[in-house]
């Protein structure tokens, strides 16, 4: 790893908030050529990693502050054996999602991290400390949201509009997913807008059981269409087609799974214009005298010691929840509020994914020919919300959409595969043969709104290792998710009785069989983009209203959660604000 | 339940986040356990025959932690079946999967010392098996002793059969077996888990994956499609590519 950048002063821990200008920017610095940063970006994910290329490439030099270890995929245990994992990779609580999972020092905890909840709220919170962060190991689908999802206000009169339409945001959303590479087909469908020509990958066909679960869904007027995933299915430079084996969650070595760590960032390091310090754990933003940025601080974790950093923009993306954490964390002259929160609204509109699913068992299916279907590691198709007629005409009760993501089949089996069988010996064996292959899968991933119950503050209680005070997060789901999950409940009924199957688990109340808060790990929202200053933290290119030369690009400027899968519209919204970024900083402007 | 499920961990064919729904409870278990102090298990009671489930000494030790490699994977944590402990799992795994034609037992695919890798961990699920499966273990040769007077490894198979009889099946548990039945009943998916994640275990079963191919994916092959096609025509439904 690249030593600490020249320009990162030391200076003793446990100062104040209130330092005179002139030690941080005066004689104690050592300065060369090589200190001044045109950009700061904290964060490594999705959308610090795209501001960095789109930085780097424009010719400007930047600084990524990284608070996780350096990573890199060739760490990746690709095809690597379950039986060759403590506990065949079940997961634990150091490792939630399996051994072999890539997420590095993260997970729903962190040692020596903690975040709270408030009473009566259940909120989990899932972070990594890697390069890179959640990309590493995310499953990479990539719905855009559509002309209804940026004016949600003016469709129903809950929520807010964003300050952009879907046609401010389309061109970059070709952009990115051409250079992302992004699998898929335009369907033509009721806000799921097609890409422009040429720009998808062609997606991998439909397994069997997606074909059987199509034919139910074309009997019902339940479209069941190729889904779209940033995996690519050509090679594209470096990166290499997939290859239709391996858990994308591990970590894609060979290119092909979308992740900054085998993409972005080395491309952006290609330019020479990038430099990176991770164990860089960033706490508050420096401004001058002229209330500008000038800057971060941050905790370099190897050594304990408090240092600093500048740039003539700062960009953070350390995530929804962290980037609000940071600008709470910043008192300028001690102001209680924050950083950039003249209009009270960081930390506020958080906003999650609904989800909630079934399994289901289907006895046409048992003894199909077995055939591979790993396939491309996930989604081939998918079920895109097709009801915005009847919820205009107020016919259906949920107000917005969702979307089922579904699949099942000849899966690698698993430690956790055999609950529910019966008996022992060769009667067992032969159940085993019978039932494998005939199950499958209905999961929502619906839209959710803001409302004033779901927040993030600073705990006043509780700090972490390095003595940051830490996020306490406040959770309650409305009466409109638990429509919609009534509504996915009823649909996945009936399609799955359509199609002569039985579900395999019980028909909850929503209330409980809805998600946890933070659950599906789409959190967005806490820094939301409007019109105005006062309802808002960000303008519509992801400026804070308050500080002229401070972006975030993260999903903390969601101004709604779409039914849509955050990250594409993470990264296209950071491109987009990069691309200004560089025109200012090239014009002199910054 | 209906039908018994086959349920999913993270695997190829994982929904997005399909996991975390599955595993909910199993998180909040853990957050809770993390946020609680440990609190002590509590006595199992004796059964009618005057055997007790008596609680294992819980583990202690530390786990992989968050950053293990990967690449090359150690079981930090020692193992803890006794001699007799593993003996009777050994012939309770392979009476659960015995050798059938082809497909191994279970004990030849490493089995027993995997459940002593399971019930040796330091992780709350593997704590809460361990205080089923330690005393079930230790059921099975008192109940092998006054019986048939061996302990269950040296009974033979008919009379370790007719054990397994009384406490194998849902809803036939012979009454006051009902721990028995819980044990065997975790026993057996954990032997069935174990085993079929071996690749002798995935040529047993048929999984044909975890291998890389080139050009584009190739679908079911002709047959799966004609099989498909048979299928939803057979339904009322039509066969329709996307
Ligand atoms: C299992 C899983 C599956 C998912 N599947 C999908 C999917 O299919 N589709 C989809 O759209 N989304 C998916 N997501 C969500 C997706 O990963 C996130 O939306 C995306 O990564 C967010 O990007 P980001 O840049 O905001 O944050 P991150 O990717 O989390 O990156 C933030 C980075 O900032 C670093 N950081 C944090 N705090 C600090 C600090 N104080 N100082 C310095 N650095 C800091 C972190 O270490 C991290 O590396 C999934 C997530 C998970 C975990
Ligand atoms: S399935 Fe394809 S995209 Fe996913 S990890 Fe494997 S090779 Fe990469």
């Amino acid at each position: 790893m690249s030593p600490g950048p020249a320009s990162a002063i030391d200076f003793d821990e446990g100062e104040g908030l209130d330092w005179p200008d002139s030690r941080i920017r005066g004689e104690a610095m050592v300065t060369t050529a090589d200190d001044k940063f045109d950009a700061v970006i904290v964060g490594s994910g999705a959308g610090g990693s795209m501001a960095a290329y789109m930085l780097t490439k424009a010719g400007a030099r930047v600084l990524m502050l990284e608070a996780g270890r350096d990573y890199n995929p060739d760490e990746a245990p690709m095809l690597n054996l379950a039986k060759d994992a403590p506990l065949r990779g079940a997961g634990t609580p150091d490792k939630p999602f399996g051994y072999y999972d890539a997420t590095i020092d993260g997970g729903w905890t962190i040692p020596d991290e903690p975040y709270s909840a408030a009473e009566g709220s259940e909120f989990i919170w899932w972070r990594t400390r890697m390069l890179g962060g959640r990309t590493n190991h995310w499953a990479r689908n990539s719905f855009r949201m559509g002309p209804y999802d940026f004016k949600p206000y003016t469709r129903d009169g809950l929520g807010v509009d964003w300050p952009i339409s879907y046609d401010d945001l389309s061109p970059w959303y070709d952009k990115t997913e051409k250079l992302i590479g992004v699998y898929g087909t335009n369907t033509g469908l009721e806000n799921h807008p097609s890409s422009g020509p040429g720009v998808l990958l062609d997606p991998p066909k439909f397994r069997a059981p997606e074909l059987f679960v199509k034919a139910g869904g074309d009997a019902l007027g339940i479209p069941v269409v190729p889904a779209r995933r940033a995996v690519l299915t050509r090679d594209m430079d470096k990166r290499q087609q997939c290859y239709w084996a391996s858990p994308c969650g591990r970590g894609c070595s060979i290119g092909a799974a979308f992740q900054t760590t085998t993409s972005l960032i080395p491309w952006a390091k290609e330019t020479g214009k990038l430099t990176i310090q991770t164990g860089a754990m960033v706490y508050e933003v420096l401004l001058d005298k002229s209330g500008k940025a000038s800057g971060v601080r941050y905790v370099d974790k190897a050594s304990g010691a408090h240092r600093e950093a500048q740039g003539r923009v700062v960009v953070l993306a350390a995530s929804t929840g962290e980037t609000a954490r940071i600008l709470l964390n910043t008192k300028p002259n001690g102001r209680s509020e924050g950083l950039a929160n003249s209009s009270g609204q960081v930390g506020r509109n958080l906003m999650d994914t609904v989800g909630s699913g079934f399994s289901a068992y289907f006895p046409s299916l048992e003894g199909r020919p077995i055939y591979n279907e790993d396939g491309a590691g996930g989604l081939h198709a998918y079920i895109p919300f097709w009801q915005y007629k009847e919820i205009a005409a107020g016919k259906i009760k949920t107000p917005r959409g969702y979307h089922m993501e579904i699949g099942g089949g000849f899966g690698e089996p698993g430690i956790g595969s055999f609950g529910g069988f019966d008996g022992y010996g060769a009667g067992l064996r032969g159940e085993v043969k019978k039932r494998y292959g005939a199950r499958f899968g209905f999961t929502q991933r619906g839209e959710m709104i803001p409302n004033a119950n779901c927040y993030a503050e600073i705990d006043g209680e509780q700090k972490d290792k390095f003595g940051i005070p830490t996020l306490k997060f406040h959770w309650k789901w409305s009466e409109h998710e638990y429509a919609q999950v009534e509504h996915f409940q009823n649909a996945v009924k009936e399609l799955v009785d359509r199609l002569g199957g039985t579900l395999l688990n019980e028909v909850k109340p929503p209330a409980e069989a809805i998600s946890t808060g933070g659950e599906i790990i789409h959190e967005v929202g806490t820094c939301r983009m409007g019109a105005s200053a006062k309802e808002s933290v960000t303008n519509s290119l992801n400026r804070t209203w308050d500080v002229d030369n401070l972006y975030l690009t993260d999903g903390s400027v969601f101004a709604s959660k779409a039914h849509k899968n955050p990250t594409i519209t993470i990264l296209a919204l950071s491109m987009r604000a990069s691309d200004h970024i560089a025109t200012r900083l090239r014009t002199g402007e910054l | 339940m209906p039908h018994a499920l086959i349920q999913k961990v993270p695997s190829p064919e994982t929904l997005e986040d399909a996991s975390l729904t599955i595993d909910r409870r199993t998180t909040l278990r853990w957050l809770a356990a993390a946020m609680a102090a440990a609190a002590p298990l509590a006595a199992c009671g004796e059964t009618k025959s005057g055997f007790v489930w008596a609680v294992p000494q819980p583990i202690t030790g530390k786990g992989y932690g968050k950053d293990p490699s990967l690449m090359d994977p150690i079981v930090p944590w020692p193992l803890t079946l006794t001699k007799a402990e593993l003996a009777a799992c050994a012939a309770l795994c392979d009476l659960i999967l015995p050798a059938d034609g082809d497909a191994p037992a279970a004990t030849a695919v490493g089995v027993p010392a995997f459940i002593n890798e399971w019930i040796s961990a330091p992780y709350p699920d593997q704590q809460a098996d361990r205080a089923l499966i330690i005393p079930g273990l230790a059921w099975l040769d008192a109940e092998a002793k006054s019986r048939s007077g061996g302990v269950f490894a040296k009974i033979g198979e008919a009379s370790q059969k007719a054990i397994a009889d009384d406490i194998a099946y849902k809803g036939k548990v012979k009454p006051g077996m009902e721990k028995a039945g819980d044990f065997f009943a975790r026993m057996r998916s954990l032997t069935m888990g174990a085993y079929y994640s071996t690749q002798e275990g995935w040529q047993v079963i048929g999984y044909p994956g975890n291998t890389p191919g080139s050009g584009p994916y190739p679908g079911p092959t002709p047959e799966a499609i004609e099989h498909i096609k048979g299928v939803i025509e057979k339904m009322g439904l039509t066969y329709a590519q996307p």
